[in-house]
């Protein structure tokens, strides 16, 4: 055995500048596969990242009616006790609450058509991340007039700036239409575009003067960000027992599309692991057969002094994995080089960011490799190299060493 | 007391498009430490006899018996183990693995074997000076040249201490100088070790080294001469 190892080791390098681009091709693929699922997981997990943390948060408290019907009546009463109730358990880390009303905000220019957030700034900035989004003031500042947050963008359409009035009008608890007037004190941009065009923050206390209700000490939505994703379910299982009358949810059930992304990450990882590994398996039986047909004479000869078929094919397998296994650290260091790089910087996609503004996710993407990657992708090639060389062996031990002797 | 025994071999290649008959019922009985050389001109049967006497190829009819083992009732690994415990080979070309030293293609039967290190290293050792490449042990065959890769092959050969060593044209590549040379210490192991040698050629310097020279014509024995 000791024997082969060292003919099998000692045959990947006759011919040097072959397997070196054989080496090569191995390690740049082992490099794009596992630079390409990591970016794609990157890709998902921005979608997924931005979305909870621009709005949704992980697990919801709410009205049972309040998601089919959005109407300003189906409220959560007692909001403060049981915004508590959620911050104490131990997998929540932060927790805010909304009051939402639809209506419209106008300008000396125009009017839109808006969903109003009457929020808590201090805990509204630990759950979404609106507060690193403003680009300009700040995130509802005490003051004389009532603040307002608005997107730069929405701030043009309607022809405004910082310390622009504007007013909000919308239906109160009752029934009735009611308005009141702001000031804006800071822009924001989320970097989604839907989200920027119709969304507007105040103050909750500031909106409930309008709404009415105080008393009831309602909100819309109570939101809660988890320690780990994976702790969600079971958050909502605890506060469910806990919020008689309310529904809790999580972000799979309120953003399907979620659920179904973080499925797809395995079933697109298959695919493309499958569409390498086929590659590099016609690779590989190609360079191994040339290897074996090259040495006709050689193996000929082996097998006339002694070396039996198992040997011979045993070599030639070694030779392969050999292959794949030089190649592999090499993938691999490629690939600590580049998520280093990359991990830290991002890779920045401004070029295509008008389209992923669309779909809510922002122009820096971070490369998230899965912890089990490396491990997949490594095997996958040690599989396939073990595939690959079966042919070739094959071919190699089916050799008459009569024949092969007299071989031209 | 005989090693070798062909009874009424013959080999015929093709036989179902155009048949060549390349050996014709040789009968034949090699002694224990003969120095036997086959000889004849090129396509009377050398290498189709020795093939055949070495189990690389199976006869068309008769017989081979090596130390009273009928090889044709050998087949497969049982071949391929066969020969290494009994037949060392020395080919004409593309004797030595490349990519091994002088010293690890000599020990690479008896490492197929599964001899001991010890005594591995002590051959080894031993036949690589006899054949006067002690100084070139660590050499591999690109670096040494076509007298000195024979002269590995022969110590390969003779390594496991096998019954006998084919050697088909071991000298069909060399300069007549090295083919002497190689001869002279190929008969000097043959009485040193009393290892059987049966070698083919067609060189006149080589055949007069032989102390038995059997002929062959088309495939058949033309004269067998002991000196
Ligand atoms: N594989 C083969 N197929 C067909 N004919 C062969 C083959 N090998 C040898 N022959 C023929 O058999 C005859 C004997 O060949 P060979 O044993 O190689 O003679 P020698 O070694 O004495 O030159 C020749 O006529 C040769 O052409
Ligand atoms: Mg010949």
């Amino acid at each position: 055995m000791g024997m082969l190892i060292r003919i099998a080791w000692r045959n990947i390098w006759r011919h040097k500048t072959r397997s070196f681009v054989v080496l090569g091709a191995i390690s740049l693929g082992i490099w794009s596969l596992i630079f390409l699922l990591s970016f794609s997981r990157g890709l998902i997990y921005n979608l997924i990242d931005n979305s909870i943390r621009r709005e949704i948060g992980h697990v919801q408290v709410e009205h049972e009616n309040y998601r089919q019907k959005r109407e300003i009546g189906y409220l959560v009463e007692e909001s403060a006790r049981k915004v508590a109730l959620m911050a104490a358990d131990p997998a929540v880390e932060a927790v805010t609450r909304r009051l939402l009303v639809s209506g419209m905000v106008s300008s000396a220019r125009g009017a839109r058509g808006v969903q109003i957030w009457g929020v808590e700034p201090g805990e509204e900035g630990r759950v979404s991340f609106i507060r690193e989004k403003i680009t300009e003031g700040d995130f509802l500042p005490e003051g004389h007039s009532p603040p307002l947050l608005i997107s730069g963008r929405l701030a043009s359409r309607l022809g405004i700036q910082m310390k622009s009035k504007v007013v909000l009008t919308f239906q109160d608890l009752d029934g009735h239409i009611t308005a009141g007037a702001f000031r804006v004190a800071g822009l924001f941009d989320s970097g989604t575009t839907p989200f920027d065009e119709g969304t507007v923050m105040v103050r909750r206390e500031d909106l409930l003067v309008l709404t009415g209700g105080a008393e009831r000490d309602p909100a819309h939505q109570l939101v809660a960000v988890v320690v780990h994703p994976d702790s969600a379910a079971a958050v909502r299982d605890r506060l469910t027992a806990v919020m008689a009358g309310d529904k809790v949810t999580t972000y799979r059930e309120v953003a399907p599309e979620i659920a179904l992304y973080e499925s797809q990450i395995g079933m697109s990882n298959m695919i493309m692991i499958t569409i390498f590994m086929l590659a590099l398996i016609f690779g590989i039986i190609n360079t191994m057969l040339m290897a074996v047909l090259e040495r006709v004479r050689e193996l000929g000869m082996l097998m006339a002094i002694g070396m039996n078929r198992r040997k011979v094919f045993l070599m030639v397998v070694l030779e392969t994995l050999f292959l794949g296994l030089t190649a592999m650290p090499a993938g691999l260091i490629l690939v600590e080089v580049s998520l280093a790089f990359f991990g830290q910087t991002g890779i920045d996609l401004r070029t295509f960011s008008e389209g992923m503004r669309e779909y809510g996710m922002s122009e820096v993407v971070y490369p998230d490799p899965a912890t089990d990657i490396y491990l997949r992708v490594s095997l996958s090639v040690v599989a396939t190299a073990f595939l690959g060389a079966l042919y070739p062996a094959w071919k190699a031990v089916r050799l008459k060493p009569v024949d092969a002797l007299t071989k031209i | 007391m005989s090693m070798i025994v062909t009874t009424d071999l013959s080999r015929t290649y093709n036989p179902d498009t155009i048949p060549v008959h390349a050996l014709r019922g040789v009968t034949l009985t090699i002694g224990s430490g003969e120095f036997t050389a086959i000889v004849g001109p090129s396509g009377s049967g050398k290498t189709t006899l020795l093939n055949l006497i070495g189990g690389l190829d199976t006869p068309s009819g008769g017989r081979v018996l090596v130390g009273g083992t009928d090889m044709s009732r050998l087949s497969g690994n049982a071949l391929i183990d066969f020969r290494k415990n009994h037949i060392g080979f020395v080919f004409q070309s593309y004797n030595l693995i490349p990519v091994l030293t002088a010293y690890e293609n000599a020990e690479f039967v008896m490492l197929l074997q599964g001899r001991p290190e010890k005594e591995r290293r002590e051959r080894v050792r031993a036949l690589l000076a006899a054949v006067g490449l002690e100084a070139h042990m660590d050499r591999r065959p690109s670096q040494l040249s076509g007298g000195q890769q024979q002269r590995v092959a022969v110590a390969r050969a003779l390594a496991p201490r096998p019954d006998f060593i084919l050697a088909d044209e071991p000298t069909a590549n060399l300069d007549s100088h090295s083919a002497e040379n190689l001869l002279d210490m190929m008969a000097r192991l043959n009485g040193e070790e009393g290892t059987t040698f049966l070698f083919s050629t067609h060189d006149q310097r080589v055949i007069d080294r032989a102390r038995r020279v059997i002929t062959l014509v088309d495939g058949e024995v033309a004269e067998d001469v002991r000196r």
